[in-house]
């Protein structure tokens, strides 16, 4: 599937009445089965422009082009899952074609299986996020969205479900978008990186990384972030924002 | 066990306060049990409790029926909420017996009359829960549910319902506590049969063995009710959340 967006504009209002700019001139576009990741520091409106391109936003000037049917998986940045449904429930519910085999490949991924039947109270944040991880792999998406899915895991973990993700998107090849203030996520799973100015977001730069996924040594990683991270400080941002 | 010994005491001090008060206005335990078992071999104690039953039965599943579908439209639409509201604050502040006295001059002494007044009775605190449950309804989810594209039926029943579950609870319990209460002063004032009929005959001719014997077994029975029906059902909806260590 093929993404274009094009967002002149996108405003809320206060309770005051005044109106205030999220997204001002965002345009990009992703091939299909390219991971886009956008980088850039919190309340940039980043979680604005996931809504918009899940559908669930359509209060905007500008044009988000992508096939009407595409199916949609997406993680949010809370786990989002139903607490008094199972784990393998949670996915069914989302996925309700995805069939044994298809699902025991995508526990066995996400070293879920020891989970199946537990409840999200009883998870940790980390395993939360992959079952959430699970649930939009199932629903064999066209398109997939990630919010901050490894924000708030000790590094070791998050290192570990970039891998598993990694494995999944490349799988599948479906076309991701993926958004984080974390520029290992960008090194590790992106092909092209996009750079966003702090609120009302636009692209400030974007990086391509031809290197594919799965060939990406440590070393190379390292080399990535540090091109992201001197281009970051190109725009003066405030690294402390990120 | 604990139980079985609250009870023990609550008979001990019923039947020392007999002993003061003299059997003409207190009787004695195995004087209300000797009217318990005339009432039951007659087959009138069992008649009564059933249209007593029948009427809380009808009248508890249709105002929560209409209670939670009503509840949930003003928790869901801004404008339903704000037609029904001033409706809502009528109906809680409106006294039982007047709902009733007015609905058998209006309806007659009848079977419907009766159970309508229980109903609307009990409806406004099941329409306030439902609204306050509807309200609380986690926005996160419903998000969650139109990006995988869960159709509605669906969602209504694995997202939105097992939300509602404690509130549903909260009002069958709190309803069901309100009808067995109004329940007797509909039938008292209007219907020749039932606990509430019985009750205020035996008033009438100061019969207190058989004033006694009707209030207990009904207490007896919303007891067994409680326990064996709301309790457990209670129990099953919130089987999911983690045990308070």
């Amino acid at each position: 599937m093929r993404l274009e967006v094009d967002i002149a504009h996108k405003a809320f209002t206060n309770a005051a009445g005044k109106r205030h700019d999220v997204l001002a001139g965002l345009n990009f576009a992703l091939g299909h089965g390219e991971v886009g990741v956008l980088v850039g520091p919190s309340g940039c409106g980043k979680s604005t422009l996931l809504k918009i391109l899940a559908g669930l936003d359509h209060d905007y000037e500008g044009r988000v082009s992508r096939p009407a049917d595409a199916r949609i998986g997406m993680v949010f940045e809370e786990p989002r899952l139903l607490p008094w449904r199972s784990v393998e429930d949670n996915v069914r519910i989302a996925a309700p074609l995805v069939d044994d085999p298809k699902l025991s490949a995508l526990f066995a991924v996400l070293e879920l299986d020891a989970h199946r039947s537990h409840f999200p109270g009883e998870l940790s944040l980390g395993l939360a996020r992959r079952v959430a991880l699970a649930r939009a792999f199932a629903v064999e998406p066209d398109f997939l969205i990630l919010d901050e899915p490894l924000a708030s895991l000790d590094d070791a973990l998050a290192a570990r479900l970039r891998d598993q993700i990694a494995t999944l998107v490349d799988r599948r090849s479906v076309t991701t978008l993926l958004v984080t203030h974390d520029v290992n996520d960008a090194a590790r799973l992106g092909d092209r990186v996009f750079l966003l100015s702090p609120g009302p977001a636009r692209i400030l730069a974007e990086v391509s990384i031809p290197t594919p996924r799965h060939a990406r040594g440590g070393a190379e990683i390292a080399a990535i972030k540090a091109d992201i991270s001197r281009r970051i400080d190109g725009h003066r941002w405030e690294r402390d924002a990120l | 066990m604990l139980r079985l010994l609250s009870f023990a005491v609550f008979l001990a001090t019923w039947w020392i306060a007999a002993l003061f008060a003299g059997g003409d206005t207190l009787p004695s335990p195995p004087v209300v049990l000797a009217a318990i078992v005339t009432e039951a071999r007659s087959g009138a104690l069992l008649l009564n409790l059933g249209a007593t039953l029948a009427r809380v039965a009808l009248s508890f599943t249709l105002a929560m029926t209409l209670g939670s579908a009503i509840g949930y439209l003003m928790g869901r639409v801004r404008l339903a909420d704000r037609l029904g509201d001033p409706w809502l604050i009528l109906l809680l502040n409106l006294p039982a017996l007047v709902v009733i006295v007015l609905a058998y001059i209006w309806a007659g002494l009848t079977e419907a009359a009766a159970i309508a007044a229980i109903a609307v009775n009990k409806l406004p605190t099941a329409v306030v829960t439902l609204r306050e449950g509807t309200r609380a309804l986690d926005a996160e989810l419903d998000e969650m549910a139109r990006v995988f594209a869960i159709p509605p039926w669906k969602a209504f029943r694995h997202i939105i319902l097992p939300q509602l579950a404690p509130f549903i609870a909260a009002a069958a319990r709190s309803g069901l506590s309100l009808v067995w209460k109004i329940v007797l002063v509909a039938e008292l004032l209007g219907r020749p049969n039932g606990v509430g009929f019985e009750i205020g005959v035996a008033f009438q001719l100061f019969d207190i063995p058989r004033l006694l014997a009707y209030s207990l077994t009904f207490a007896a029975v919303v007891l067994a009710i409680e326990t064996v029906l709301v309790q457990p059902f209670e129990a099953r909806l919130s089987r999911w959340r983690p045990r308070a260590a």
